[in-house]
């Protein structure tokens, strides 16, 4: 009787650890979809066998623990991955920005350009008209205004990367302080002995948004805690403990820091990675390198323009007006400043200076309304003059044009070779830790049947209990 | 290794995000027809399709201004042929007028008529095409020649312009227009070297002394002292009135070949300007199809992609519905 007993628990054991297998299952399906899940299992173990007399019973099946799947290597390959298709999409729309910026319409700088000088020749057939030297203003003023908005609109792109940035720092933030918590809990769960299954599972799913956002690698310290740095080796997360970042307005420009221990340190694109150092990389190299091509744009044309204006004369017979206002850097011979401030200071069409300079004399001579020599020159600037010796006014523009270009063409292929790759290796993890409806269907049978036949086996034990019970009456 | 309902999905949906995104990028080749929307879909065309932009407006600017320049030199020979008629006519008359048998008020008569012909002469002269006077050099708005006020006939001086009938009040610029890239034309004739044998060197250093050649002479005062001639019926008296018949036809000679010789430097200038005009009409097609070569897109390829790409696509849909037809649960 006393072995029927024993029997009755082993069955006992039994029922309860198909019951909770089959409920780990239902946990399994219910979190199908849940993102960053790992397939957990039950591991069974028996219980120790009793010895009797000669040989060894087992007592019956235990749960020893409920593990998730985890493999190391794949997590490791997703979070690099994420942190190159963070910083390649962090780039995409910037650069889809400055592509409608400096554009290949109809409607670019290149076509100002163009028109302004053609102005001059249309001037050069009639240069007395009082229409065709507005005209000219016109023109003028066009250009003036397609590089001042050209200058506006970077400096647009510049400052809503900014608000961008700053609106990821707070989650950014909150999620290094999560990690810094599920640290503790995890720490404190496993102590005990259990492993700590969903709490992990968040855990590296945060570990892998860091990594996405600002480049942050991952490891796994001896007490289990998840210890988060930046790739130049400072610290976002240690043990417990999480720092973070800040945004430092100065001015027009926008510094990150970060604070670590009682420490603010500056961060940049060169020790951060993901989406920030994109972010950054743009607008500290790529944006400013495009404002000074800009600029010099804007100041060859400006001085070249004015120079050989200069050397006319206008209907009024007056020489050396000013056709552009002079680059603020004109003395320095410094290009910043010059797309934004260009303008056209000449407002009455008699100050043209289509004509050459008058003889000073004695007797000083005036300008005839016919001559048209000054218009003549000026209207071919734009095929002679070379900025630096190689390029015209159209090629250095070509030139700014097509580099957004390349960046941006490069920048799409890099977004999709990424994505691609996160989406293979994410079927992959999928494929080693994920969660298939067929698999936890089988396994609901198999669990569904070990309970049935433990029932079956409990109920056989209650008869032969029965039996033994009913032999005295 | 097994497969999840979530690597299904994630394959269906980066596969439909995939063709979507490619079918958009057709379709909008399509409808625009170029394939060069923005710098990204070709950067190394850029600059060729920038360049040859310029490269047709310029273009366009020429034919425009050949067009210009080949008007003013078309209107410019018809006042020509105006003052060769004016010339001829006078010397008619003054043969006519050498005919003895002509009686003062025949002389008389005739006189009036080479001063009817003189004031034609002015009015050439002063001709105004467009609201600008043509024979003025850059001074448009001035009429170049008017009455000499200090005019004494017996003063007169071939080789002192102050003492002659009629001064000239423009100056001795020639326009130049571009008709192609880099190519300077003169597109008129000044007053000073049509009617009074000026050249325009001699002009520009301001001297009284016109600095005649033996193939030079000012039509004004041929005409003039023509007239004076024929009213006195001074018919080879030099130092009397008019300098003489015989005189003023020899210088109406000269004038009249120099007229000439002006008429056709014009003439070969104006068809210069015709075949540059053809070149750059030439030229206009080769640069289109320049352009068109590199952002156009070609719109058979563009619509075969475009049925490529929709079939894809259904497929794609087809697949993606059917995945969640068959499931394990169904069998439970």
């Amino acid at each position: 009787m006393a072995g029927l007993f024993d029997s009755l628990n082993s069955a006992r054991t039994s029922l309860e650890v198909n019951q909770k297998s089959i409920e780990i299952i239902g946990n399994n399906i219910s979190n199908l979809n849940t993102e960053g899940y790992s397939r957990q299992k039950a591991l069974l173990s028996t219980y120790p066998a009793m010895n009797f007399g000669d040989f060894f019973i087992g007592q019956g099946v235990k749960i020893s623990d409920v593990s998730r799947e985890h493999d190391v290597f794949i997590d490791r390959q997703i979070k690099q991955k994420s942190v190159e298709f963070g910083f390649q999409d962090a780039l995409n729309r910037p650069l889809s920005d400055l592509e409608r910026v400096f554009n290949v319409s109809n409607d670019n700088i290149s076509t100002d350009i163009d028109t302004f000088f053609d102005s001059w020749q249309k001037l050069s057939a009639d240069p007395g008209d009082t229409v065709l030297r507005n005209n000219v203003i016109l023109q003028g003023q066009v250009l003036a205004a397609g590089f001042n908005n050209t200058a506006n609109e970077l400096n647009t792109i510049k400052s809503s990367i900014d608000d961008s940035i700053v609106s990821r720092i707070e989650s950014v933030n909150m999620q290094m302080q999560e990690i810094a918590e599920l640290n503790d809990r995890i720490y404190s769960i496993e102590i005990h002995g259990q492993t700590a299954n969903s709490a992990r599972d968040q855990r590296d799913l945060l570990a892998k948004s860091l990594a996405k956002s600002l480049g942050a690698q991952s490891y796994e310290d001896s007490k289990g805690m998840l210890a988060v740095h930046l790739p130049g080796g400072l610290p976002l997360v240690q043990g417990t403990m999480s720092m973070s970042i800040s945004a430092n307005i100065s001015g027009s420009s926008l510094n990150l820091q970060l604070k670590a221990g009682g420490v603010t340190r500056d961060i940049g694109s060169h020790n951060m990675g993901g989406e920030f150092a994109g972010l950054l990389d743009i607008r500290d190299n790529f944006i400013p390198e495009l404002n000074s091509e800009i600029d010099k744009l804007a100041y060859e044309l400006s001085v070249q323009i004015n120079l050989q204006h200069q050397a006319g004369g206008s209907l009024d017979s007056t020489t050396g007006n000013l056709f552009f206002s002079m680059p603020p850097g004109y003395v320095a011979t410094e290009y910043a400043g010059a797309a934004r401030q260009m303008s056209v200071v000449i407002t009455d069409p008699v100050k043209i200076a289509a004509g050459a300079t008058p003889d000073p004399g004695p007797p000083p001579t005036t300008v005839a309304p016919g001559d048209n020599r000054n218009a003549l020159t000026l209207s071919n600037i734009g095929d002679n003059y070379l900025i630096d010796g190689t390029d015209s006014f159209n090629s250095l523009y070509a030139k700014i044009v097509a580099t957004v270009g390349i960046e941006s063409s490069q920048n799409q292929l890099s977004l999709k070779g990424a994505k691609d790759a996160l989406v293979q290796l994410e079927n992959f993890r999928d494929g080693l830790v994920g969660v298939s409806l067929e698999e936890e269907m089988i396994s609901l049978i198999q669990f569904q049947r070990g309970f049935e036949s433990s029932a079956k086996f409990l109920s056989t034990v209650d008869e032969m209990m029965g039996t033994i019970i009913n032999l005295k009456k | 290794m097994k497969v999840t309902e979530n690597t299904t999905y994630r394959l269906m949906k980066s596969n439909l995000e995939r063709i979507t995104t490619e079918l958009l990028d057709l379709r909008n080749q399509g409808a625009t027809g170029l394939k060069l929307n923005r710098p990204s879909d070709d950067p190394g065309a850029v600059r060729p399709v920038l360049t040859t932009r310029t490269q047709l407006q310029q273009n366009e600017r020429y034919l425009d201004t050949t067009g210009h320049a080949g008007d003013k030199m078309a209107a410019t020979d018809g006042f020509l042929a105006e003052v060769e008629n004016i010339l001829v006519r006078v010397k008619e008359i003054a043969i006519n007028s050498v005919n003895g048998a002509m009686g003062p008020s025949d002389q008389a008569n005739l006189a009036d008529e080479i001063a009817g012909l003189k004031d034609r002469l002015l009015a050439s002269s002063n001709a105004i095409i467009d609201g600008k006077y043509i024979f003025a050099g850059f001074k448009e708005k001035t009429r170049p020649f008017t009455e000499n006020p200090a005019y004494d006939p017996a003063l007169y001086d071939a080789t002192d312009i102050t003492t002659w009938p009629y001064q000239y009040n423009g100056d001795h610029n020639r326009t130049e227009l571009e008709i192609t890239p880099g190519e300077f034309l003169e597109v008129n004739l000044t007053g000073n070297e049509l009617f009074m044998g000026i050249s325009n060197q001699t002009a520009a250093t301001g001297s009284t002394d016109p600095q005649h050649g033996p193939a030079s002479a000012d039509l004004f005062s041929v005409l003039t002292r023509m007239e004076e001639a024929v009213r006195a019926g001074n018919v080879d008296n030099i130092s009397g009135p008019g300098g003489s018949i015989q005189a003023q036809m020899a210088n109406l000679d000269i004038a009249a070949d120099q007229n000439r010789s002006l008429r056709s430097i014009l003439g070969s200038k104006a068809a210069r300007v015709d075949s540059a005009a053809l070149h750059q009409q030439d030229a206009r097609i080769d640069l289109e199809q320049i352009l068109s070569r590199y952002q156009d897109a070609d719109m058979i390829e563009v619509f075969n992609d475009i049925l490529k790409q929709e079939t894809a696509f259904r497929a794609a849909l087809n697949i993606s519905s059917r995945v969640s037809d068959i499931s394990i649960l169904d069998y439970f």
